[in-house]
Formats: structure tokens, sequence, C-alpha cells
């Protein structure tokens, strides 16, 4: 499953944000996501796919960062 | 400063009966129990027990998604109840009309959220996962409540959560009570809530064995209080909240006053960590009506604390019986948790809510199912079914706690 359609799901139950509007070039911030929002997003992703992340891992900005780097982390992951 | 006088100017909360303030009220009169067969079953011994819920509570209709995914249960419930009062005061969500940096909340959970530490000890526990939700903190925390009211309300004064088993709310209505009165603020946002239906909780308070038993069938008339043959009390969730202004400041901007509240008593047993001690009750009784200004024979009803338990009922009236005197034998009491059950850190503000309007309507709601007093609790005017009085002109709410924590809430009728 692609990282976008996990983050899209995961702002729709969560905040009630319609995935039309989680796209790429939004920033994070603008979609209602702050830092303990994001956490816990990066939380559900670890849970999804059993996936550690690394504590000190810099934080995306926009939804496109945010779908890069968990793609990345799955690509790693193998 | 001298002393303000503090008006009533909101109510509201999430009924067990899935309607609105008038309505929970009426069913109260009616001696209707909201009091069901809970039974579970995602659970390692499936449960069955008699319990009050809120099952028409809609979190996310209530607060919208976004606002409710940030909270566990027992803030939800608080939130829209407190929304509720707000509303029922007039007042708006929109802090920008005017200056509520030193408006207030004083809350009242013995628990928190019960449901997120669950969930997180399962995750830890269960699946051996050593990351869990970075949400639990903020779910879980006892003062989650009464932070997302000040948040949602715009509120900048005092935000705090009283944690006194039992006497949670009423504790946390007594202190709001006091700072409308000494001057500190004009406003504030005062209530209960908790949900003490998460496994481990439930659980706990059967191995005390003061819970009432009850199967589908006779689930209703479980919580028996000063019966004869009650067998304990009945555990429900619930969230309710109440405005105190002051009085002045409420005529100032035309706001209906539900009552007055007049007075706030509060004690320790000092005795025991569970049984309660008939002297505590009496002081902080007397405390009540000397700091209400009201004489015994002033009071025409008193809202039990009147949890069903073998050895509490009767320690309560034999209190009430040392303070009232003569009076006594014709003072109405009822203790309404025979049918909202026992809302624990939460009941001092459902309760408070009830003695509120039984003042404003002039109706006491009854002890339900009271059929068979024990001799033991006799001495007073038990309510057993609903009863108006035109005459009702000041009460009491009586909250008696676990660790020997009483507090008890005097209130007056504006006509």
């Amino acid at each position: 499953m692609e990282s976008l359609i996990v983050i899209r799901e995961f702002l729709d139950s969560r905040l009630g944000i319609g995935p039309e509007k989680v796209l790429p070039e939004v920033l994070l911030t603008d979609l209602g996501v702050d830092s303990l929002m994001l956490v816990e997003l990066m939380f559900e992703f670890e849970d999804r796919f059993n996936i550690a992340l690394d504590n000190n891992l810099a934080g995306p900005s926009t939804v496109g960062e945010l779908a890069a780097l968990m793609d990345r982390l799955r690509g790693e992951q193998g | 400063m001298g002393k303000c006088r503090v008006a009533v100017t909101g109510l509201g909360l999430v009924s067990p009966y899935g309607g609105d303030l008038a309505d929970f009220f009426a069913r109260l009169l009616a001696g209707e129990s909201a009091i069901r067969f809970l039974q579970t079953s995602d659970v390692p011994v499936p449960l069955a027990i008699p319990f009050v819920s809120c099952p028409n509570f809609d979190a996310d209709a209530s607060l919208g998604r976004a606002l409710a995914g940030m909270m566990d249960r027992f803030a939800q419930l608080g939130t829209s109840a407190a929304f509720g009062a707000w509303q029922d005061a007039s007042l708006s969500r929109d802090s920008s009309e005017e200056n509520r940096e030193d408006w207030g909340v004083s809350w009242g959970t013995s628990m928190g959220g019960t449901f997120a530490v669950e969930k997180a000890y399962r995750e830890l526990w269960q699946r051996g996962r050593e990351r869990i939700s970075p949400m639990s903190v903020v779910l879980a925390m006892g003062n989650a409540a009464n932070a997302h009211i000040s948040i949602q309300l715009g509120l900048g004064g005092i935000s705090t959560n009283h944690a006194v088993a039992c006497a949670s709310a009423a504790i946390a209505i007594g202190e709001a009570f006091r700072r409308v009165r000494c001057g500190e603020t004009p406003v504030m946002l005062t209530g209960g809530s908790e949900t003490p239906q998460s496994y481990g909780v439930v659980r706990a308070w059967e191995a005390l064995r003061v819970v009432g038993s009850g199967d589908e069938h006779s689930s209703s008339r479980a919580c028996r209080p000063f019966s004869a043959d009650r067998s304990g009390l009945v555990l429900g969730e619930g969230g309710s909240a109440l405005v105190l202004e002051d009085w002045d400041h409420a005529v100032a901007r035309g706001a209906r006053i539900h009552c007055e509240m007049v007075g706030y008593g509060t004690s320790c047993d000092h005795s025991h960590i569970v049984r309660p001690e008939m002297g505590g009750q009496v002081r902080a009784l007397k405390a009540a009506l000397v700091d209400a200004g009201l004489a015994p024979d002033e009071i025409d009803y008193v809202n039990a604390h009147g949890t069903a338990t073998t050895e509490g009922d009767p320690i309560e009236i034999a209190a009430l019986r040392s303070v009232f005197g003569e009076r006594a034998a014709s003072l109405p009491v009822s203790a309404t948790k025979s049918m909202h059950g026992h809302q624990l850190g939460a009941a001092g503000a459902i309760e408070a809510i009830v003695t509120v309007l039984a003042l404003r309507e002039k109706a006491i709601p009854p002890t339900a199912y009271l059929e068979n007093i024990d001799p033991a609790c006799k001495g007073v005017d038990h309510v057993t079914t609903g009863r108006h009085d035109r005459r009702l002109s000041a009460a009491l709410s009586n909250s008696f706690a676990f660790g020997g924590s009483n507090a008890v809430l005097a209130f007056r009728a504006v006509a």
C-alpha cells in the first residue's frame, strides 16, 4: 500500500480531513498536523508496517516529504 | 474583599437516558432507572454487571472528529457536558467577545483516561511492544478534561482537576464556588466526568465486594440505597458540568439563573481508608450549613451520597440525624444513584445538577426501588416516589469518599 494512502487514511480517521485535501505539496501544519499528531502518525506507520523508527529522524514538512520518508524506510526494510 | 453571591447559570450533562436536561430530570422524577446489564466478551473473563452507560453519546458528533480523537472517553464526556453548560448559560464559545483571562475550570475525575491506560498496558504487556502511542500521556492524564475545556472555551484562569475518589466533582464544584465568591474570578466552569468501565477498573471494584448484583432481568433495580436488601453500588460513566458565576456579573449580562450556590463544607474522617465515619460527615454537613448561613430547619431536601453499600448508607443517615436533630424525621432525603448509578469522581457533579433542578422545578426525585427501608436507615423522610413541593427553598448534596474526604454543597432557590 502506498504511503500516501496510509497518510490519507490516518488524517481522515483521526482529523476528519478528506483525502482530496492531502496532496504532496501541502504543508502538514496546514492540515492540522502539529508535532504531537505527527509523532502519532509516525507511530501508526510503525504499527502498520512493523518498522521501528529512529527517534532522531528529521521531521518532514509536507505530505510529500512524509510519504517519501515512509517509502524509503519501507524500502530499506525490504 | 467581601463575599460575592454565586449564581448557577449553566447546566450541561451527557445523559444516561440519551436525552436532554429536561428529559433527564423528568425520568429521574418518574423513578426510571438507567441501569442496564453490561456484558463484554472481548476481555480475558467476560464481564456481566449492572452498569449505567451513555449509549447515545457520539463524541465525533458532539466534539468533531479531530477534537474527539485527542481525548479519552472521560474527557470527551466532560468536554461535551461543558459545551452544554456553556450554551445553557448563553455564553459563546468565541472567547474574543470578552476578557476571559481570569475565568477558570475546576474539574473532578478520580481516574482520568482509563481506556488509554488500559490500552497502553495491553500493548506493552500483551504485545511486548517497546513503544506505545505518543498520545498515551495526553489521553490518560487526569487533567485532560479541564485542559481541553479551558482550551476550547478560551479560559485563562486556573484550570485544575481534583482527584478525591467519589468526592472529586463535589470538591471541584466547592472550590470553584469559593473562587467566585471571594471575587477571584467572575466565572468558573466546573463539574466532573468518569469512565469506570474499563476491564481492570471493573474487576478492581468487584474485588472490594461493594458492587451490587443483578442480571439481565433485574439490573435496573440493582442499586437500592437504604433498602434492607441492598446489595451494593452500581458503577456508571458520565459527564456533568455547571457554570458558577458572580451574581452581579450574571445579572448584568441578563443570564438566566437556575439557583444560587450558597455554601460548601468539607472534612476528612481521618479514620479509615475506606470505611466512612459519622463524625467526619457531621463536620462537613455542619460546615456547609454554617458557610451557607442556613439553619437545619431551612433545608428542604438532601440529595444523599447513598451508594447502597451495606456500611455506608446507615452511617450517612446517622450523620443526618445527628445534624438535623428533631428536623431529621421530616427531612426529605433521596439517593438518585439508584437511577443514574455511581459515577465515582463525577458523582458530585450529576448530583449537584439534580439538586439544582430539584430547587428550580420544586420537585424531588425519589430513591428508586426503596420498598423496604433498612431499620438502620430510618429516621429521615425517605422520598420513594417523585414529589412536588412548592416550598422547596434550600437543599444539600452530599459526597462522601474513600479516603474519608467529605464534601457537602448547599444551594438555594431563586424563587
